[in-house]
């Protein structure tokens, strides 16, 4: 299975796959089966399918994370640096090439009404992310409760760093007060995302 | 340089904290704009809509965009990098404890209680976003009609939107591309 690869091989397989992540990471699971599970038999497609749930629980991006996962599992720690770079180079690059030409047309009032356009679509956008998240992170009393606390304290403009942070010691402190409670833990969301996972 | 350092500062502390992919980090956007007001609100759409036609993860597409815009191409790189290192140091020691033991019931119910916050943070986010589209409170107050509050224009699109959001479910940049070409014919 744990054929060796080259550092700057894999480098290379992450620059294009970064290439190709257009509308965010969420859709480098498919690049990622084909280059590292069929071609370079790295992982197989279960790890895979792990490493990508994971990814989502675990600060960072996702389509970042799951790079350093099968990098890891690759090279260790430099396969993982190695493929991360990789994966975010044509990010960077495009928007500092980007940027400049942006800046250039922002002010012709066509290019205004299509940014006003774009407006409508990212609410959307945000919207389906929502929904797409909501399933595996709301899904019982205390998350709700969770979920309430903390979108009341983030309409009150309560700093997003002492949310997220206090959100995770809530999860913490509920397992302290309830320790014999069936644990909602990663590995349900592994499995559902197994299952889901299939029809990627 | 010294706005450079503070903006690298931030966003490596957002890096340590942003879970679940590029949208949670768009609180935290909102949140530099009220602390250091290096860009304006309407930016950050304007970010997240250019992030989805470009390649590559959107977080790092919205950090190089702020990145440059603070202090260039070089702070864009700085804040890029700052972004990522805590996510390297996390996944690189998880992959190497997750090879002795599949699973720390500390972790597991941190993250539990971690995710719900997140949507949480992404949907008033998304309410921000929204607010400034649909209503124009500003065009209100020199008009006085009850009509020009609530666009009704882009609510009509937003439903259209959304139809054809649930109907691809995947590749959702179709909907940036339908929105550019969109513009390009009708004033909103």
């Amino acid at each position: 299975m744990n054929n060796k690869i080259g550092l700057l091989k894999l480098f290379w397989i992450f620059f294009k796959i970064g290439l190709l992540l257009f509308g965010g990471g969420y859709a480098i699971l498919p690049f990622l089966k084909s280059e590292m599970v069929d071609k370079e038999k790295i992982c197989t497609m279960e790890e895979l399918t792990d490493f990508y749930a994971l990814s989502q629980c675990f600060p960072g991006l996702v389509a970042g994370n799951v790079s350093m996962f099968t990098g890891y599992k690759a090279r260790g720690t430099l396969g993982a640096i190695a493929a991360v770079s990789g994966v975010c180079l044509p990010a960077f690059l495009s928007i500092v090439i980007i940027f400049s030409f942006l800046s250039a047309i922002t002010h012709y009032p066509i290019v205004q009404n299509i940014f006003s356009m774009l407006d409508i679509a990212v609410c959307v956008l945000i919207f389906m992310t929502i929904i797409e998240l909501w399933g595996f992170s709301v899904f019982d009393k205390f998350s709700a409760f969770i979920f309430v606390l903390a979108l009341s304290c983030a309409i009150l403009n309560v700093s997003p760093f002492i949310i997220v942070i206090s959100s995770g010691m809530l999860g913490l402190i509920r397992h302290f007060l309830f320790p014999k409670e069936k644990t909602p833990c990663a590995s349900c969301v592994l499995d559902e995302k197994k299952q889901g996972g299939e029809d990627v | 340089m010294y706005n450079t350092l503070i903006l690298a500062w931030e966003y490596m502390k957002i890096g340590a904290v942003a879970i679940g992919g590029g949208y949670t980090v768009v609180p935290f956007l909102y949140y530099l704009v009220e602390k250091y007001k290096w860009f304006n609100v309407s930016e950050i759409t304007q970010m997240i809509a250019v992030s989805n036609l470009t390649p590559g993860p959107l977080g790092i597409n919205m950090a190089t965009f702020v990145g440059i815009k603070v202090s260039g191409v070089w702070g864009a790189a700085l804040t890029t990098v700052a972004f990522m290192i805590p996510s390297v140091i996390i996944i690189c020691s998880l992959s190497k404890f997750l090879k002795n033991n599949k699973e720390n019931r500390y972790i597991t119910h941190i993250v539990y209680g971690l995710r719900p916050a997140a949507v949480a943070l992404i949907a008033v986010a998304g309410f921000k976003i929204m607010s400034t589209v649909f209503f124009h409170f500003d065009k209100f107050k020199v008009s006085h009609k009850f009509f020009d509050i609530i666009s009704l224009k882009a609510l009509v699109l937003l439903v259209i939107f959304i139809a054809i959001g649930f109907k691809i479910k995947k590749n959702l940049v179709i909907l940036i591309v339908l929105a550019i070409i969109l513009g390009l014919f009708i004033k909103i």
